[in-house]
């Protein structure tokens, strides 16, 4: 065990109506790590994801950022939030804002930033997820899928946080465009930003997570290593998962 | 027919100059409406049950009611029971600003909605409070989609400011009236009003869309956001 933990989740229950979605998830992630959370749809892992800066709020179970814990109502989760970067499957980058402001906005809305300052670090953001000078001041719907992702962590990542959680990060591109996403959260991963991933990229998953979690009905029914957990899994329903999921997507890095 | 225009040229630039007034209810009208308007849809789409019931009273009375019983109930009785002694033109902006909130609100309501969800979500995942995403991220869009909605509120608003002649304001179909009273000639003064309305009409119309495709976010695909 080395490092600190940056997050921990502990007995996380969700229900929609008589729905249970998640059902007692208790993790942690230690800074520098990649985690990776796999599973079929409709077990849980959005939620879980939404659960953990309270987009949604859960039912049972207590979230902790370093040593605060986000699940106490008296804590300012607005402030909080800041702090934990949320990248969506669907990108979510603001419309009305070049690639540059959506990053920006952040900085000067939220962080109270000096604009000058704001600037620096909005570029040095983009620049860091291969955003180049030309593609700054253009609008999210003149992006491609891959940019608009790019600068989708680029908006994440610009807020210093110390964790940046994936939700399906690459599910909604084009085959052609995943590639240059994922090569940007590996570079992030290797430089030791802390990330949790949802993803069904097996390949990603293989050569930089230290731990895949797999979900299964609402709870973490096993994880571990990545090869073990994908090739030398303990369960049934985890073996299934991660060869069906072989012939869908390959291994490809 | 045989009319004598000359006899009604001196007559055409009073009715004009009613296009001055006819201005002040469309823009009292339309700015109070914003105002009012803006706030209710927030409050419709945003706020909890009590306040939604409120708003939804709001809109249901003042779009539910005639404008000219409203002018009259405004100009007789609300206001001077409230104390207020106001003239006719203050009291008909008023009142149009009052149910053209009503109605603003219902376009604004349809705009913020079609915000897509993800933009809130995106904004509260940076650490930006309800109000600031609101503000910041919500509303400039919401705003851009309205125009066209807004556009037709203004169309409607200039015509229906003509009904404020019930209470003598001097807009352009009241002082048509004087003029076809006075000189017994009915048929040309009031074409001309018609005219006047429609210039007024389609020139706002156009004004606006030249202001719509100015804000056009780009590579959007037009109502498509």
């Amino acid at each position: 065990m080395s490092g600190d933990v940056v997050l921990r989740a502990e007995d996380i229950h969700k229900s929609y109506g008589k729905l249970q979605v998640l059902k007692g998830v208790t993790f942690e992630i230690r800074k520098g790590e990649t985690k990776v959370i796999a599973g079929p749809s409709g077990a849980g892992k959005s939620t879980l994801l939404r659960c953990l800066n309270l987009l949604t709020m859960p039912d049972k179970g207590r979230v902790w950022l370093e040593d605060i814990e986000l699940t106490d109502p008296k804590v300012d989760i607005n402030k909080m939030r800041q702090k934990i970067g949320f990248v969506f499957q669907e990108f979510n980058l603001f419309h009305h804002l070049t690639a540059l402001e959506n990053v920006m906005i952040g900085l000067t809305k939220v962080k109270k930033m000096p604009k000058e300052e704001a600037l620096r670090s909005a570029k040095e953001a983009l620049l860091t997820v291969h955003i180049t000078e030309d593609l700054w001041h253009k609008y999210p719907a003149q992006l491609s899928g891959g940019q608009k992702q790019r600068v989708a962590i680029a908006r994440a990542l610009a807020m210093d946080p110390v964790i940046i959680l994936y939700d399906e990060p690459t599910s909604a591109l084009d085959p052609q465009l995943v590639g240059e996403v994922l090569q940007v959260m590996k570079e992030l991963a290797r430089k030791g930003v802390t990330g949790l991933v949802v993803t069904h990229e097996i390949g990603f998953a293989l050569e930089v997570a230290d731990e895949i979690m797999f979900m299964y009905d609402g709870k973490i029914l096993e994880k571990g290593p990545p090869k073990e957990v994908v090739f030398n899994p303990k369960h049934e329903v985890t073996k299934k998962f991660f060869e069906k999921i072989g012939r869908l997507y390959g291994e490809r890095r | 027919m045989n009319i004598n225009i000359e006899a009604l040229l001196p007559y055409f630039p009073y009715i004009i100059e009613g296009a001055l007034w006819t201005f002040a209810l469309v823009g009292g009208g339309l700015g109070l409406g914003f105002i009012i308007g803006l706030p209710i849809a927030i409050g419709q789409v945003y706020g909890g049950r009590i306040i939604k019931t409120i708003l939804d009273v709001y809109v249901w009375f003042f779009r539910g009611v005639p404008l000219l019983v409203l002018l009259f109930l405004f100009y007789w009785g609300v206001f001077p029971a409230m104390g207020f002694k106001l003239s006719a033109l203050v009291t008909s902006m008023i009142v149009l600003g009052l149910r053209s909130g009503a109605y603003q609100s219902q376009i604004f309501r349809g705009a913020i909605q079609s915000v897509e969800e993800g933009q809130m979500l995106a904004a509260r995942s940076i650490g930006m409070t309800k109000t600031q995403a609101i503000i910041h991220i919500v509303l400039p869009q919401a705003l851009r989609i309205a125009i066209p909605g807004w556009t037709n509120e203004y169309a409607i608003l200039l015509k229906d400011s003509a009904i404020c002649f019930a209470l003598g304001v001097m807009e352009i179909l009241t002082r048509t009236r004087y003029v076809a009273i006075s000189t017994g000639i009915y048929f040309i003064p009031y074409l001309f009003a018609g005219i006047l309305f429609i210039i007024l009409t389609y020139g706002g119309t156009k004004i606006f869309n030249i202001i719509y495709e100015k804000v056009q976010i780009p590579g959007l695909v037009k109502g498509g956001m």
